[in-house]
């Protein structure tokens, strides 16, 4: 039981990384990477709402949303299949997590909010949030707690993701790359590279 | 550098009539201006390699060709309606909300495409699966209605809608072209290569089915976009 | 009225939760039907590509009318549970998460020019997420007649080439058991001694190159599925004499 927890831990971190596999959270990825400083703010916001809005969707949609998950009302609602308004009900719950979290911060750590906050509203539309949400729904986890492994997971590799980007990009600003490849062209190619090397760990199973 | 985008085009429109394009001074359908909303994302701001939105969504389902134009398809249809219907209501928005009803209007029309999908083209639909979904976080349509829709008459609005769908879709049409060409020696699933080039010992490049080659792709667009056109280049 | 109230801005949620709501109730009642329509004709489909019937999808559920005779619902002893129908109740994503002795295993029978074939539904992991199939056997219960293979999720290009035919075909006329009766599945490898794939006898079939772990997923894939069903067969192979 641990074991499949750790596994999809691992899988959730390296082999399908959001960046380097699925390419999710891109725009913010490349936009707050200039400074290490700013990126690790970044990822520790993300890691933080991915392990909250990951389960919490896998509730809404478990017992609410998906063919026969009403049944809990009674037998004639066992018909009911209101999935599509899945992803209306993910974004909601992401958005409203968020600003709830930005509130909640903002009252009990002053300290953590001074270094948290102004990266918690650029989170409602980080693909990498939803996109957690979405291969949550198409993953067929067995309970809460795979969900909440996953989406912990998922952040953590996003956070890697982006540290490691912006401590190259602190020290690429030294280096002589050609005028027309600096700042972005540079990385993306980096990225991919980087992409590449995360790919030597498929496979692994512990 | 994202927000210098936005600000531009954001003029008070506070108390014009609802409808524009039946309104009074109004101007030629396709004034220069027009066209500009049309041409400009495709080049000069194009939202992927100047104004780095909308990457998440775009570079996973660039390995064929086909799933990349029903996505380029299915992002102009929400862009355009959104910015339409955003731009209806601009004046009706209580401001405090208006993300909210951002997401949810696209979030709408993001399902509307995914049923009709899954109804009508199934093949694809199964091959897109959730990148039909993250339309709904892809930057751009927010970016846009944000900066542009929220701002402007409806025409302008779908214009600027289009443009800048097109202007991504380009890029990822680009993208998957060579990827597919190169990766499978195929256009759309039909082989192009001919054999006796295969006889004479050319190999399909596995690597640029692997995603890592989706960022290098557009790492080299970028570059070749920018040595073209020197004032994209970035300053430091 | 003011735009910024909170009686305004309660308004507008309202008014718009319920036109939206609304508009994409209709629309998904109204597509609905054809969604559904879509994956039952598909799953169809598949199935009667083992036995070698190649349709379109409208045309598949008049095929499968006229070939497929039985559905069965087998439990791990190999008896037959009558009051699950294999293909609407069975979801064999749902059925692998239980305990063996929980579980139904769907098997379909289908009778083409007075042969009879056996259709086992298979299920398992490829490199990054599910992969599944069917695979059809001819009445001696050794022989394979054909395969089809879907995944949710595999390289393009690289592992998704199992639902190619190429990849197909090599699995047709290999045995499932061995010399002394063992059921030994068939193994997909890379670098075996017949890449043409013209000795039937070998259990094996030759790899896509470059997608190692998905070609491990078919291989277990087939032989985790194929030993559920053993006890059945054995009843029927007693059954038989």
């Amino acid at each position: 039981m641990l074991e499949d927890y750790a596994n999809l831990f691992i899988k959730s971190i390296f082999i399908e990384n959001m960046v380097f596999a699925y390419f999710l959270g891109m725009c913010s990825y490349l936009a707050i990477s200039k400074t290490l400083k700013n990126g690790v703010g970044m990822g520790f916001a993300v890691i933080f709402v991915l392990t909250i809005t990951v389960p919490l969707n896998y509730l809404i949609y478990e017992y609410l949303l998906v063919d026969g998950a009403l049944k809990w009302l009674g037998p004639e609602y066992a018909k009911l299949d209101l999935s599509f308004l899945s992803l209306i009900m993910f974004i909601a719950v992401i958005a409203s997590m968020v600003q709830l979290v930005e509130m909640i911060v903002e009252k009990f750590s002053p300290a953590l909010y001074g270094s948290l906050g102004i990266f918690l509203p650029l989170i409602a539309v980080n693909c990498a949030i939803l996109g957690g949400s979405l291969f949550m729904q198409i993953k067929d986890f067995s309970g809460i707690s795979e969900a909440a492994v996953y989406g912990f997971g998922s952040g953590v590799g996003w956070f890697l993701a982006i540290v490691a980007i912006a401590a190259i990009r602190e020290k690429i600003a030294y280096s002589n790359v050609p005028a027309p490849l600096k700042g972005l062209g540079i990385t993306f190619i980096i990225t991919g590279l980087m992409a590449l090397g995360f790919m030597s760990f498929m496979g692994i199973k512990l | 550098m994202r927000l210098r985008n936005y600000k531009i085009n954001k003029k008070k429109s506070k108390n014009k009539p609802l409808f524009l394009f039946i309104g009074k001074n109004s101007e030629p359908l396709f004034s220069k201006k027009n066209k500009k909303l049309l041409s400009d994302p495709l080049d000069d701001n194009n939202p992927i390699t100047v104004q780095v939105l909308g990457i998440c969504s775009a570079l996973a389902i660039t390995v064929q060709l086909k799933p990349a134009i029903v996505m380029t398809m299915s992002v102009i249809f929400v862009m355009a309606c959104s910015n339409v219907i955003i731009s209806i209501l601009r004046n009706l928005i209580p401001n405090r909300i208006r993300i909210i009803v951002f997401l949810v209007v696209i979030s709408s029309l993001v399902a509307l495409v995914d049923q009709f999908l899954k109804a009508y083209a199934y093949d694809v639909s199964k091959e897109l699966s959730i990148f039909i979904g993250l339309i709904v976080t892809n930057c751009i349509v927010m970016g846009r209605l944000e900066a542009f829709a929220l701002g402007n008459d409806v025409w302008k609005s779908f214009l600027d809608g289009i443009g800048n769908a097109f202007g991504y879709g380009v890029i990822l049409i680009l993208v998957a072209f060579f990827r597919e060409l190169l990766g499978s020696g195929n256009l759309m699933g039909f082989q192009v290569i001919p054999d006796f080039i295969y006889d004479m010992g050319y190999e399909n490049n596995g690597l640029m089915l692997l995603s890592p080659m989706a960022l290098i792709t557009v790492g080299i667009i970028i570059w070749i976009q920018r040595s073209r056109n020197n004032k994209l280049i970035e300053e430091g | 009225m003011d735009r910024n109230s909170n009686f305004y801005t309660f308004l507008f949620v309202g008014v718009m939760i319920v036109g939206i709501a609304s508009i994409l109730a209709y629309t998904s009642q109204t597509l609905k039907p054809m969604q559904d329509e879509n994956v039952k004709n598909e799953k169809m489909q598949n199935i009667l590509s083992t036995v070698g019937i190649n349709v379109s999808r409208d045309e598949a559920e008049k095929f499968y009318k006229k070939y497929i005779i039985e559905e069965l619902a087998l439990t791990i002893d190999g008896s037959i549970n009558n009051t699950i129908s294999p293909f609407s109740d069975l979801n064999l994503a749902k059925e692998l998460k239980k305990d063996y002795k929980d579980q139904h295993f769907p098997l379909y029978i289908a009778d083409i020019d007075s042969e009879k074939y056996y259709i086992i539904e298979l299920r398992g992991t490829g490199l990054w997420d599910a992969i599944w199939g069917y695979i059809s056997l001819k009445s001696d219960f050794n022989t394979v007649n054909g395969v089809s293979f879907d995944h949710k999720g595999e390289t393009a290009g690289l592992g998704a080439e199992i639902t190619k035919d190429w990849f197909k075909e090599s699995f047709i006329n290999e045995k499932v058991f061995n010399d002394d009766g063992k059921l030994v599945g068939i193994t997909v490898l890379k670098g075996n001694n017949d890449p043409t794939n013209s000795d039937k006898d070998d259990h094996e079939v030759d790899a896509i190159s470059g997608s190692t772990i998905t070609g491990d997923g078919v291989t277990n894939m087939i032989i985790e599925r194929l030993n559920n069903y053993l006890p059945y067969i054995k009843k029927f192979e007693i059954a038989q004499l």
